[in-house]
C-alpha cells in the first residue's frame, strides 16, 4: 500500500482528476494549499504600496492505492498537472502502514 | 484573556452613559421651551404652506408685487408704479389670484416631492459607503465596520435631531430662507450673533414649536441625511481599532456640534454666506451641496481622529516603510462606490431644495462628469506609476471627482466640470501616497484625501471655475445686476471675480482649521481620560468578536460553530 501526494496547479486539477477516473481510482482527497519552491514567489503593489506573494495557492490530492496501481497513478498525475512552466509541483510517495474504513471497519488493503 | 476583553471598556461607557443622559435632559428642557408670542406660526400640516407668494415665473420673478418701503431707494417711483398697477390688476381678476395660491401650493408640492425623494438617494448612500469601506478593509473586522456604519446613522441622527438641526437652520429665514420650499419663515432667531453676522441658529430644539412644520420637516430630512455623510466619512480613517464607545462620542459630537456650526456658518444664513453684502466678497463663500460643509468637515476631523488614534499594529515596519493590508472584497468596493454615485444624483441635483430650478439637469451631468474624470485619471495615473491600474483607487478617483464637484456642480460648465474631476483625481492619488508615506497617517479607505483635501479643492474651485451663468442674487448679491451685467451670478477668477476666489480659498480653509483643530482638541482630552484604542490583543484577533461577539464570517470562527 503507497499514500501518493501530489502538489500541483489549481487549474490543473480537473485534467488530473478525469485522467484519475479513467485508471479506476477510487478515490481521492483534494486539499487547497499555499507554498513556495524555488521561485520564491512575487511582487504586487496595494494602493501604491509593494508587498510580496510569498505563498503560491495550489492544490494537494492524496491517493491511497495498493503497489501495483502506482505506477499508473504517478503517470496520469504527471500527464495531467504538466505545463512545462515553472510551478507544475511534485509527487510524494510513502509506503503506507494501515488503512481502516470507518463505517465496518475494514482493514488494509480492502478498506483503500 | 477573554475577561479582560469583556471587562475593557467600563470606563468608556460611562463617558457615553453620561453623554446619553445630558441628551435626556435636553429633550426634557426643550419640551418646555416657550415659542416667541408674536412669531409666524408653525403650519404642521402643511395646509397653510404655499399661496400666491410662492408663485415665481421661469426667471425666478414672482407673481405678487409687494409694496416698496424705503423711500430713499432710488428706484422707488417704478417700484411704486408697478405696485399699483398690481393692486388695479387684483381687483379686477380676483379669480386670478385665487388660482395663483393653488398655483404656490402646487409649486411648493412639487419641490416637497423632489426635495424628500432625493433626500433618500443621499440616505441610501449610507449604504454604499457602508459596502465600501467594510470591502476595504480585513476580513477579521468586516463586522466590526457594519456596526459602525450603522450606528453612526443612528447615533448622529440623535444629535442633530436634539441640537444639530436647530444650531446649524433655527435662524435660516433671516437671511436663507428656503423660498422652493415655502421659506420656513418659523426658523428666525441666531443663539450666537444676529443679522448678517450670525454664528449658531437658536430655534427648533428637538424639532419642538417652530421646527415643528412641514417646510421645516422636508428641510430636516433632506440635511439630516447630508449630517450623516459627514458622519459617516470618518470610518473610513478610523476603522480597524477605534473602540465602540469611543466611536459613538464621536459621532454625537459630528451630530451636534462640528457638522452644524460650520453648517449654520454657510447655509444656515451665518456669517460667512453674507460676507457678500458685509465685506463685498462677492456672493460671500458658496458651496452648492457641501464640498467642505459635508465632506472636508467630514475628512479633516477624520485627519484629526486618525492621528489620535494612530496606525494600525504592524502597518509600519521597524523601519518605517508601510505595509499594505489589502482589501478583503473588491465586490463590496466597487459596488459600494456604484451606489454611493446613485445616491450623489441626490446629494447635487437635490440641493436646489426645489424641481422647480430647471439648472438640476446641468448638475446632474456635471455631477457624472467629474466623477468619471476623477476615476479615469486615477486609473490612468496607477497604470503609469504601478504598472497596473488598482481597483480600489479607481473607485478613490470616482469619488474624489464626486467629492470637488459637489460645491461647484451648479455653477460652472460641464467642460470645467470634467478638469474639476481631473485635477480631483491627480490629488487623491498623490494624497493617498503622501499620507501612507511622508505622513504616515494611517488612513485605510482614503477618507482623508478623498473627503477632505478634493472637498477643500471643490470649494476653491467655485471661485476659479463659477462662469457666471447660474446664482444671480445668491446670498442677496447683485439680484439685479453684478459686475455690469444683469442675471450675472456666482463668477470666478478666470471670469472676472477676483473676490469670489478669494473668500472661496479662505472659506474652505477655515473650514479644514475647524473641523481639524475642533476635534483634535475635543478627542485629544477624551483619549487623555481613556484610550479610544483596542487593546493590542484584540486588534489582532480581529474587533469583530470581541466588540461585539460575533464574526461578519461565521466560518472563520473557531470549531463548535456551525455554518
Amino acid at each position: 500500500m503507497k499514500r501518493i501526494d501530489s502538489i500541483i496547479r489549481p487549474h490543473q486539477l480537473d485534467e488530473v482528476k478525469s485522467r484519475l477516473n479513467s485508471l479506476g481510482v477510487q478515490g481521492i482527497t483534494v486539499t487547497e494549499v499555499r507554498g513556495f519552491g524555488r521561485q520564491k514567489g512575487h511582487t504586487e503593489v496595494y494602493r501604491g504600496t509593494e508587498y510580496a506573494v510569498d505563498f503560491l495557492p495550489k492544490i494537494q490530492i492524496t491517493i491511497l492505492a495498493s503497489d501495483e496501481l502506482v505506477p499508473g497513478i504517478l503517470e496520469a498525475i504527471t500527464a495531467g498537472a504538466r505545463t512545462g512552466k515553472i510551478g507544475d509541483g511534485k509527487i510524494f510517495v510513502t509506503a503506507l502502514e494501515e488503512v481502516i474504513r470507518i463505517r465496518t471497519g475494514e482493514r488494509g488493503e480492502t478498506a483503500v | 484573556m477573554m475577561q479582560s476583553i469583556y471587562k475593557r471598556g467600563g470606563h468608556g461607557r460611562a463617558i457615553l452613559g453620561r453623554a446619553m443622559a445630558l441628551l435626556a435632559v435636553g429633550l426634557f428642557a426643550g419640551s418646555v421651551a416657550v415659542c416667541f408670542a408674536d412669531d409666524p406660526k408653525p403650519d404642521p400640516a402643511g395646509i397653510a404652506t404655499g399661496d400666491k407668494t410662492s408663485v415665481v415665473d421661469a426667471g425666478g420673478n414672482a407673481f405678487v408685487v409687494a409694496e416698496p418701503t424705503d423711500k430713499t431707494d432710488p428706484d422707488y417711483a417704478t417700484k411704486k408704479k408697478a405696485f399699483d398697477e398690481y393692486q388695479v390688476q387684483v381687483a379686477k381678476e380676483p379669480l386670478a389670484v385665487k388660482l395663483a395660491d393653488s398655483v404656490g401650493h402646487v409649486r411648493v408640492a412639487t419641490n416637497f416631492a423632489w426635495t424628500l425623494n432625493t433626500g433618500y438617494l443621499v440616505l441610501f448612500m449610507q449604504a454604499g459607503f457602508a459596502l465600501l469601506t467594510c470591502g476595504l478593509v480585513r476580513k477579521k473586522n468586516a463586522g466590526h465596520l457594519m456596526m459602525l456604519n450603522f450606528a453612526a446613522y443612528v447615533f448622529a441622527f440623535l444629535a442633530y435631531y436634539a441640537v444639530g438641526y436647530a444650531f446649524q437652520f433655527g435662524a435660516v429665514a433671516v437671511n436663507a430662507a428656503p423660498s422652493n420650499l415655502g421659506g420656513v419663515p418659523t426658523l428666525n432667531h441666531f443663539l450666537i450673533g444676529s443679522g448678517a453676522w450670525g454664528f449658531l441658529g437658536g430655534k427648533g430644539f428637538f424639532l419642538l414649536g417652530p421646527a415643528y412644520d412641514a417646510g421645516s420637516n422636508v428641510f430636516t430630512l433632506f440635511e439630516v441625511v447630508f449630517m450623516e455623510t459627514a458622519g459617516y466619512i470618518i470610518v473610513g480613517a478610523i476603522c480597524e481599532r477605534i473602540t465602540f464607545w469611543s466611536f459613538l462620542l464621536c459621532e454625537l459630537f459630528i451630530g451636534a456640534i462640528l457638522y452644524p456650526v460650520f453648517g449654520c456658518w454657510v447655509w444656515g444664513g451665518g456669517w460667512m454666506s453674507q460676507l457678500g453684502t458685509t465685506m463685498n466678497l462677492g456672493h460671500g463663500y458658496v458651496d452648492f451641496a457641501g464640498s467642505t460643509v459635508v465632506h472636508a468637515v467630514g475628512g479633516f476631523a477624520a485627519l484629526a481622529l486618525a492621528i489620535i488614534l494612530g496606525p494600525r499594529l504592524g502597518k509600519y515596519g521597524p523601519d518605517g516603510k508601510p505595509r499594505p493590508f489589502p482589501a478583503h472584497n473588491i465586490v463590496y468596493v466597487v459596488i459600494g462606490t456604484f451606489v454611493l454615485l446613485f445616491g450623489w444624483m441626490g446629494f447635487n441635483p437635490g440641493s436646489t431644495l426645489g424641481a422647480t430650478d430647471l439648472r438640476i439637469s446641468v448638475v446632474a451631468i456635471n455631477t457624472n462628469l467629474a466623477a468619471i474624470a476623477g476615476s479615469a485619471v486615477a486609473m490612468l495615473l496607477w497604470y503609469f506609476m504601478f504598472g497596473k491600474p488598482d481597483i480600489t483607487m479607481a473607485c478613490n478617483g470616482m469619488l474624489a471627482g464626486l467629492v470637488a464637484i459637489t460645491a461647484p456642480c451648479a455653477f460652472v460648465s460641464p467642460t470645467s466640470a470634467t478638469i474639476i474631476g481631473v485635477i480631483a483625481g491627480v490629488i487623491v492619488c498623490y494624497g493617498v501616497l503622501f499620507f501612507e508615506r511622508v505622513a504616515k497617517v494611517d488612513d485605510p479607505c482614503g477618507a482623508i484625501s478623498v473627503h477632505g483635501l478634493c472637498g477643500w479643492f471643490g470649494a476653491v474651485s467655485v471661485g476659479i471655475f463659477a462662469d457666471g451663468t447660474y446664482g444671480a442674487g445668491w446670498n442677496g448679491v447683485g439680484a439685479s445686476s453684478y459686475l455690469g451685467h444683469a442675471g450675472q451670478g456666482v463668477t470666478g477668477l478666470i471670469h472676472g471675480d477676483t473676490h469670489q476666489f478669494l473668500v472661496q480659498l479662505g472659506g474652505a480653509t477655515l473650514c479644514a482649521i475647524w473641523a481639524f483643530g475642533a476635534t483634535f482638541a475635543v478627542f485629544s482630552v477624551v483619549n487623555k481620560i481613556k484610550s479610544m484604542r483596542v487593546t493590542s490583543e484584540v486588534e489582532e484577533e480581529g474587533l469583530d468578536v470581541p466588540e461585539f461577539g460575533m464574526p461578519a464570517y461565521p466560518e472563520d470562527m473557531a470549531v463548535g460553530v456551525e455554518v
